[in-house]
């Protein structure tokens, strides 16, 4: 008796497996064909690939080929005319600062396309250095808040009770705090720099993927053949692990795209209240904050930071939108 | 149930999630390195003067004794008294959060009036000219830096305008409340004056606050207004021949409201945050601006008080959310906790 249980259980395991894998495979399939015709997705996966581009070229710039001694080729090659010792051609200026000391503060030429800030440092290549930095603490700040929050939602979701309750309410405590006090707290907590500047974020991202994931996981729940899974005697958390956490991706994908436009510009704002990546290091919040002081005699100096936060941020919400028309079929048509 | 035995019910739901509050703050603050008596004192303090400010701030005892404490003040409405600005808590909160609140309420208020047109239209007119406009508008909106508008903003109005005679002219700095003293105030006689010069001040600021809450309230008035319009009972009335006009005005347009509410009192907790940092660029001394300064100078009451409040005010917030739904749809009782 007890054997054809067992039996019975392996064997809807391996159904509910292959039944499930090929269905999703044509539902990626699907979305990116969705995806691929939605004009607005297109206009915004391209933004950001060109942002992801700037990133990874300003990163190996920044740290592979500094590391090997080729100091910030990327400025030296493309946006700065550096000031050369006319017998070896050696650079004379460190291109750390990338300073052109004839024009502090001047608007744009040829030689500084978007000018320079107030020490003579060319802004686009400021402005090329900060995306890596944007990028990189959007993108990763999110990961943090997605997978903590999916975990947290998806077992308050599935196991009810006390347990629902109590996380719920936990993860009401941090939606109660704004978002840029609470990080601020943290960081002056434990340390002022990017990488708690991250955690932060990512934590106070938490409760929307909890409660995204809750409310997925209490309509997964109810599915039949999740039913028939745990009849059948899969245990909680296989189940969670191969089936509710799954199905409940879609909109998870949609909210974690959305969500990291708006903790790039959280981030941005931590570091224009001088909580987020330290001078010299450029960064978008950092040079608007410094811009502040120079914003009669210099005003092209807060306009482009800004303009570049606007144009990431509108590639995220672009893509999330198209994601959330091609995922989900019941608002297609809007 | 009653109304009000519903309030109080919600009011005593709230009671965990402050708890909460507090005791994350309250490990938050311990947990900062440095030490705030040295900040008060400089950089080399006496050690008995030292020791007297710890014991008169209680600052020498365990954690597990000032937290206890802390709660025990908080319960008699003591919020524990500012090291660094050396006043009670409460007075510095009282002092500034009307400031705080009256450039959230006027962004709410901006972003309200602009969104409801916007997004009605929008999706009255949907995938005409119109509703393009009005997306992009409300995307741009979403996607932009408060702050950033902030520095625009007085680039354009503040400084370029005084060289450009059609370009209006507004101050970037040195918010004049309302309600103060008109006797205070540089060639203002009359409680008009201070009103007039004070909406001149808040403009800008509500400008920078209010772009988020007008692109935000527009996508959602604009969806909820398209699931309306999709609703069996506007096909009905369609049907029967009533004029688009009376349909969107009798019928879809109240309904619609519903989830612009919700919104409401999500986002009430975020523009506090967002107020930081147009306090910042504005120079304006609210709730935003002293939390900063708390944190600077490891202020523990300080924080704690302020973070406590911001907590009040989403608590409340969503009360109110509540009870709001309820007056609007009268098929939402006052049974369901939740």
């Amino acid at each position: 008796m007890s054997t054809t249980i067992e039996e019975d259980a392996q064997e809807s395991d391996v159904e509910d497996a292959t039944a499930g894998e090929p269905e999703a495979r044509v539902g990626l399939r699907y979305t990116l064909s969705q995806l691929k015709r939605d004009p607005t997705a297109k206009v915004g996966g391209y933004i950001i690939a060109f942002f992801a581009v700037i990133a990874t070229v300003a990163f190996i710039d920044t740290n592979v080929l500094a590391w090997v001694g080729h100091k910030y080729w990327f400025a030296e090659t493309f946006w700065v005319n550096p000031v050369r010792d006319p017998a070896t051609t050696q650079i004379l200026r460190p291109p750390l600062s990338l300073t052109n000391d004839l024009h502090p503060g001047a608007p744009g030429d040829w030689n500084h396309v978007l000018g320079t800030d107030h020490r003579g440092r060319d802004i686009l290549v400021r402005l090329f250095y900060g995306t890596r930095i944007a990028m990189m603490v959007g993108i990763v700040a999110t990961g943090i808040g997605t997978v903590m929050g999916v975990v947290v939602g998806a077992v308050a979701g599935y196991y009810g009770g006390w347990v629902d309750d109590a996380l719920m309410r936990a993860v009401e405590v941090l939606y109660a705090i704004p978002f840029l006090v609470l990080v601020i707290a943290f960081m002056v907590a434990f340390g002022r720099n990017l990488l708690f500047a991250m955690i932060g974020v990512g934590i106070r991202t938490i409760p929307v993927f909890a409660r995204l994931i809750r409310s997925e996981v209490l309509s997964v729940r109810e599915e039949d053949y999740v039913e028939a899974a745990r009849a059948s005697g899969v245990t909680n958390r296989k189940l969670i692990q191969r089936h509710v956490i799954p199905n409940s991706f879609a909109p998870v994908l949609v909210q974690a795209t959305l969500q990291i436009g708006i903790n790039i510009l959280v981030i941005a704002g931590l570091s224009f209240l001088g909580f987020g990546a330290q001078p010299p290091t450029a960064s978008w919040g950092q040079m608007l904050s410094v811009s502040r002081g120079y914003m009669l005699p210099a005003p092209w100096f807060s306009v482009w930071p800004g303009l570049a936060i606007l144009l990431a941020v509108i590639g995220f919400n672009l893509l999330g939108d198209g994601l959330r028309d091609a995922l989900d079929p019941r608002i297609q048509n809007r | 149930m009653g109304r009000a035995t519903y309030t109080i019910r919600r009011l005593l739901q709230g009671i965990p999630v402050m708890f909460g509050v507090v005791l994350i703050t309250f490990l938050l603050t311990e947990s900062m390195p440095g030490d705030p008596v040295s900040i008060m004192l400089g950089p080399s303090p006496g050690l008995q003067q030292a020791a007297e400010i710890r014991a008169q701030y209680g600052l020498d005892q365990p954690v597990h004794i000032r937290f206890g404490k802390y709660i025990w003040n908080l319960l008699q409405g003591d919020l524990g008294r500012s090291l660094y600005y050396e006043v009670p808590v409460t007075t510095k909160i009282v002092e500034r959060l009307p400031v705080t609140m009256l450039l959230v309420g006027a962004s709410f208020v901006f972003g309200t009036i602009t969104a409801i047109p916007l997004g009605v239209v929008s999706a009255k007119r949907r995938n005409k000219p119109v509703d393009h406009v009005s997306r992009v508008v409300a995307l741009v909106g979403v996607s932009t830096p408060s702050f950033w508008i902030g520095l625009i903003l007085i680039i354009v109005f503040a400084f370029h305008a005084q060289d450009v005679a059609w370009l209006p002219k507004f101050p970037a700095t040195g918010l004049v409340l309302p309600w103060a003293d008109p006797a205070t105030i540089d060639g203002a006689s009359s409680r008009y004056d201070v009103i007039a010069r004070s909406l001149e001040h808040l403009a800008l600021p509500t400008l920078s606050l209010g772009t988020l809450r007008m692109a935000a309230f527009t996508r959602i008035e604009r969806s909820s207004m398209l699931e309306v319009l999709n609703q069996e009972y506007v096909k009905l009335a369609r049907a029967y021949g009533v004029r688009e006009r009376t349909i969107l005005r009798k019928h879809a347009f109240h309904n619609a409201q519903l989830p612009l509410i919700t919104i409401m009192g999500l986002q009430l907790t975020a523009s506090l945050g967002g107020a930081v940092l147009t306090e910042t660029v504005f120079e304006i001394n609210g709730m935003g601006r002293l939390i900063i300064t708390a944190v600077n100078n490891q202020d523990y009451y300080l924080v704690m008080g302020t973070t406590l409040m911001f907590g009040v005010v989403f608590v409340v917030g969503v009360i109110v959310v509540d009870l709001l739904y309820a007056y609007i749809d009268p098929r939402v009782s006052y049974e369901g906790g939740d």
